[in-house]
């Protein structure tokens, strides 16, 4: 899965390209091969997008969890008979591995198709050519998934096979009465192509049938000479195991005749079982949690109810804590105030998820969403700055102004650009000049985006669309000890998430003063706060 | 003594109640395929359906480092063998069981059943992890498995219940003194006594290297140096017998030697091989047997 030209490297951390990405994975080889050339829909294809999210949600509704599951897993436990298929169409001999592979794949289908029979969504893997490639195969069945190029196959291979036996007998009888002829003159076993014979238990020389290799100053090192009977019997055991290789090899050219000739049959099942391990990713992935399908629009804009940023969701539940769901609606540029840690960057991180999700046309994480495709997701100020670590000699101010021209300076529409907080540390005065002109500037680029801030007034100057957290409902207490992870816990308890429209500009509270005390601030400067608060 | 070794190592090895078997040298070419060949011998002779496998590359007709002949493994049906695909021999075709995850130099890592008597290679899991995995793969198709360990590398030995055989010969030292040394001080290692808990003890989180011996035996350290397993020691030779006779060295999860055996004759030097069958036994404290010879040290 590519983000194309949707997202640069910033900007798909900071809306969680990875983790959608992570979160729609395949299973398996074949289905790992289409995701990778996966890229997002175009502004244009709304379409094609919508009719895909809605071919995903078909299938997490024809299927349960269970079945989505037990998908995934024979498709994560096939191996990729593709190599195979290729050598066999290029008219190269199969080996048995390969053999090995294709049954497998051939199990696999017809296991999937008959787990996925209910659902018409899912393209089939299993057609007549798979069939016809199994059946030759079957009788290549070892046990329940092993492959041996049994004798069933042909007639010659059992007399080949035999005969070998009966000249393996042959050879290793001969050898053995030498070897036993032998160990019986030297009274000891001789059990190893090499063996020592100590000097002082000699008595005389060595018995026929032993050739000196090596000699040392105490002892000889043998071997067996062999006679011309075992000579005559290993020459017979050596043309018998070349009819085998003959037999077993004539075989071999069959099957993969068998396979050459349905080769672009089987690239086909191939291709439907990686779309399927695909769309069973995104399925579950839609089930999991528990998405809709948005509806795509051609003109600039993204709205949604009840929606959730899944990746922030899922660490929030991780700690027993849950995600409050967001609606807004963005037709131009809308402005969002509220207090620090109330959720204002989450809010833009779910309005990139969204539009994220219905670029790869898969179901939304939200109860209701409308959305156009986007050209551009774009994310400037907290998150972004990445070169922070890398040692960059601009100001955190100034490398959000680079990107800002960046940004300005491109072409592409529509466009959704999500501002967190940008200009934040210049001063207030002309960091709110900064953020009007720039939201103006959008309006005229026709983008569609949401600006976090903490400046006061941007949107009555502006002229946009004002959205504000609802903030704490009331002044917390902080906890007795110095526990940072229960204040959080209470912070949590007593922030509410909610975002609601507004007219005009609220009025400013202390909710900054009361996140510090609850985070263990000496008391003593939080009442200095306040009164300066009060004699403004 | 006249023995058969592998009947004889095939009963240490009962007699231990371990399922596998592994057999690491100290050396290259120091008999620890012969002496593998000897004891699957046995097996087959007794009946004992055996899975094989080997750490890193063994089995080749000539070894791929410096081009020696070395001793190929004829194995019979039905063994089962982890080894590479691209190395099972195309005829006579092998019984293919499984693929795994293991990735080799020579290609994915298989189980076969062998189906007719052949000359096969081993070309085993190259991590001592995957080794310890393809070792318990092998015991779901057979009672018992023998792995041809590569030189000295015991870290496979780690977290098993292995009976372990030890190769040493005359091709891996200038003079049987030194060879002896050597072996015994892998027995040693490889033979660190259990901590009994009943002494103060230090606990060596990780690696026993050279370093942290020597320092402990700078410090006159009294108290029981402990390790995980012997895996985690890592000295060898003369390094090892000083520390050893210096310092109280136990582990947690002692391993079990079972029998060593020896080649007297190396591509460079020969040495007696009686003489140095008993100093090596004698030197060890464990059966020794010389292959070649068909003896077991008196």
């Amino acid at each position: 899965m590519k983000t194309g030209s949707l997202l640069d490297p910033a900007s798909a951390q900071a809306v969680g390209f990875s983790w959608l990405r992570d979160a729609l994975a395949p299973a398996g080889p074949y289905g790992e091969a289409q995701f990778a050339g996966i890229e997002p829909f175009a502004p244009g294809q709304e379409a094609q997008a919508r009719d895909r999210a809605a071919r995903v949600a078909r299938i997490a509704a024809a299927l349960d969890v269970a079945q989505l599951d037990a998908a995934r897993e024979i498709a994560r436990h096939v191996p990729d008979a593709g190599a195979a298929v290729a050598r066999a169409s290029m008219g190269d001999a199969l080996d048995d591995a390969n053999l090995l592979e294709l049954q497998r794949f051939f199990d696999a289908c017809e296991r999937l198709d008959a787990l996925t029979a209910a659902c018409d969504d899912l393209p089939r893997t299993a057609g007549e050519p798979v069939r016809e490639c199994a059946r030759a195969l079957e009788r290549g069945r070892a046990g329940r998934f092993g492959f041996y190029l049994n004798d069933a196959f042909d007639a010659s291979l059992a007399t080949a096979r035999g005969a070998l036996a009966h000249t393996q007998a042959e050879y290793d009888a001969a050898r053995g009465r030498a070897s036993a002829a032998v160990a019986a003159a030297l009274d000891r076993e001789i059990s190893l192509p090499e063996f020592i014979v100590m000097r002082a238990d000699l008595a005389g020389s060595l018995p026929s049938g032993v050739r000196v290799v090596r000699e040392a100053p105490t002892y000889l090192l043998c071997e067996l000479d062999a006679d011309e009977g075992v000579l005559a019997a290993l020459r017979r055991r050596d043309e018998a195991a070349a009819a085998v290789a003959h037999a077993e090899e004539r075989v071999r050219e069959h099957l993969a005749s068998t396979i050459r000739s349905r080769a672009a049959a089987l690239e086909d099942g191939m291709r439907s079982f990686g779309e399927c391990d695909v769309l069973i990713g995104a399925a579950r992935f839609t089930r999991t949690y528990r998405c809709s399908v948005a509806s795509i629009q051609a003109q600039a804009g993204l709205a949604f109810e009840g929606a959730r940023f899944v990746p922030l969701a899922n660490e929030l539940e991780a700690q027993g804590r849950a995600f409050t769901p967001i609606g807004l609606r963005l037709d131009g540029v809308a402005v969002l105030t509220g207090p620090n840690m109330g959720g204002k960057s989450a809010a833009l991180r779910t309005c990139g998820f969204i539009a994220l999700c219905a670029a790869f046309g898969v179901p939304v994480p939200a109860q209701r969403a409308q959305t156009a495709l986007f050209a551009e997701i774009a994310w400037l100020g907290i998150g972004s700055d990445r070169e922070e670590r890398d040692g960059s000699l601009l100001s955190s101010f100034a490398r959000e102004v680079v990107r800002l021209r960046d940004l300005l300076g491109g072409a592409a529409s529509p466009r959704l650009v999500l501002l967190d907080e940008f200009a934040r540390t210049t001063t207030p005065r002309e960091g709110k000049a900064l953020l009007v002109a720039v939201i103006e500037r959008l309006r005229e680029m026709r983008a569609c985006g949401l600006a976090a801030t903490h400046l006061g007034g941007v949107a009555e100057a502006a002229g946009t669309r004002h959205y504000a957290v609802r903030g704490l409902r009331g002044i917390p207490q902080a906890p007795a000890a110095d526990d940072l992870t229960q204040a959080l816990e209470t912070l949590a308890a007593s922030m509410d998430y909610t975002l609601e429209e507004v007219s005009g500009e609220r009025p400013q509270g202390a909710d900054a003063i009361a996140l510090a005390a609850l985070l263990g601030i000496d008391a003593r400067v939080i009442e200095a706060a306040y009164r300066a608060m009060e004699s403004e | 003594m006249r023995v058969h070794v592998g009947d004889s190592i095939l009963q240490l090895w009962n007699e231990s109640g371990a399922t596998s078997l592994f057999v690491v040298g100290t050396g290259k070419n120091v008999g620890k395929t012969v002496a593998l060949r000897a004891i699957y011998g046995a097996c087959v002779r007794g009946g004992v359906p055996c899975g094989l496998t080997s750490i890193g590359r063994d089995g080749e007709a000539f070894d791929v480092a410096d081009t020696a002949a070395k001793p190929r493994l004829w194995l019979e049906p039905p063994s089962i063998i982890a080894t590479a695909r691209e190395v099972l021999p195309r005829s006579p075709a092998s019984e293919l069981l499984a693929f795994t995850a293991h990735r080799t130099a020579a290609g994915a890592l298989v189980y076969a059943r062998i189906r007719s008597g052949a000359y096969y290679e081993l070309v085993g899991p190259p991590s001592a992890s995957g080794v310890r995995a393809v070792v318990d793969d092998l015991l779901q198709f057979v009672p018992r498995v023998l792995v041809d360990g590569a030189i000295d590398r015991v870290a496979a030995l780690a977290g098993g219940h292995d009976a372990i055989v030890v190769s040493c010969g005359a091709a891996a030292a200038p003079a049987q003194g030194e060879a002896i040394d050597d072996v015994r001080a892998l027995v040693v290692r490889l033979r660190t006594p259990r901590f009994d808990g009943k002494t103060e003890s230090l606990q060596i989180e990780g690696a026993l290297t050279p370093a942290i011996a020597a320092q402990l035996i700078r410090e006159r350290e009294r108290r029981a140096i402990v390790v995980r397993d012997p895996t985690q020691i890592l000295l060898t030779g003369k390094a090892a017998l000083h520390a050893f006779d210096r310092l109280g060295i136990y582990c947690e999860r002692p391993l079990n030697v079972i029998a060593v055996t020896i080649a007297s004759a190396g591509r460079d030097r020969t040495f007696e091989p009686r003489e140095f069958a008993r100093a090596v036994a004698t030197a060890t404290a464990v059966p020794t047997f010389d292959v070649y010879a068909a003896e077991r040290a008196a």
